[in-house]
């Protein structure tokens, strides 16, 4: 199984049309990332499964400072300011991204229905898949910060 | 103008409520989803609903269906503002009784816009 490229660059711009409309901050897509065994060091990661059509799920990767601007902009506050906000902002980032997507795919294949976001955040953890998924890890930068978006696709 | 803004998402409300003060709306109340939603309208009258779709215990739909059934309730402007963009999504807002539609993400002009075309429909 491969990943569309047509899927690919929707999930690009979802990135991008997200993070300037909501947090207001330019991010550049880098290379995606083709190791599968490569894990991006990352405290914040907020994933929506979605299934239908097509079957996986939107994670989105940062690090506990990045996440922190990123609430504080969507929330026009400053970082050190946000507390308890961080993580149902990057959920909302992931739901927005994983949305964006969904709905841009919708114009070529059948919508897939949507799950809510689930935020994990720590330092000591680490993601597994099952062998038979394909993975796509596509970095951004973010005014000097990595950020990271990852697709799962599994089944179809 | 009393506004009544539900999404599951505290961030998402904030953004919500934050935009609607820079457009001069002051008076807000808000519920995490669509059961909640519906007992904050028993109990506070609004004149206006501003609802997310995916939501859990109640989605935005099913709240528009409780709102569009309740005699007290039926005649509101309601605004819905999600990610659910799809023409199918869109067809089944509107059948459930959604007056405008905003996409997330969205701008605060969009917000402008659609709140002055739900109100006047």
């Amino acid at each position: 199984m491969t990943i569309p490229p047509r899927m690919i660059g929707n999930l690009v711009r979802a990135t991008e049309e997200v993070f300037e409309t909501m947090v207001f901050k330019s991010v550049s897509a880098q290379e995606p990332i083709a190791d599968e065994s490569f894990r991006p060091v990352s405290n914040v990661v907020a994933s929506v499964a979605f299934a239908g059509y097509r079957c996986g799920l939107v994670a989105f990767h940062s690090s506990t400072g990045a996440a922190r601007d990123i609430a504080g902009a969507m929330l026009g506050i400053p970082p050190a300011s946000v507390n308890g906000e961080m993580p149902d902002a990057i959920g909302e980032i992931a739901n927005m991204i994983a949305g964006t997507l969904r709905t841009k795919m919708a114009e070529v294949e059948p919508a897939w229905a949507i799950a809510v976001p689930t935020v994990t955040i720590g330092s000591d953890f680490s993601t597994k898949y099952p062998t038979d998924v394909t993975r796509l890890l596509l970095p951004f930068s973010m005014e000097g910060q990595s950020i990271f978006v990852e697709l799962i696709l599994t089944g179809r | 103008m009393r506004i009544l803004v539900v999404d599951d998402s505290s961030t998402m409300r904030r953004i919500i409520i934050n935009t609607l003060n820079k457009l001069g709306y002051k008076e807000f109340h808000e519920a995490s989803n669509g059961r909640e939603g519906v007992e904050r309208l028993a109990t506070t009258p609004v004149d206006m609903i501003i609802t997310d779709w995916n939501m859990p215990e109640m989605s935005g739909v099913e709240f528009i269906r409780a709102v569009r059934a309740n005699e007290a309730t039926r005649h509101l402007p309601v605004l819905m503002v999600t990610t659910n963009a799809a023409e199918d999504d869109i067809v089944e807002a509107l059948r459930a009784g959604v007056n405008n539609y905003v996409v997330k993400p969205f701008t605060p002009d969009t917000i402008k816009e659609k709140i002055a075309a739900a109100l006047k429909a």
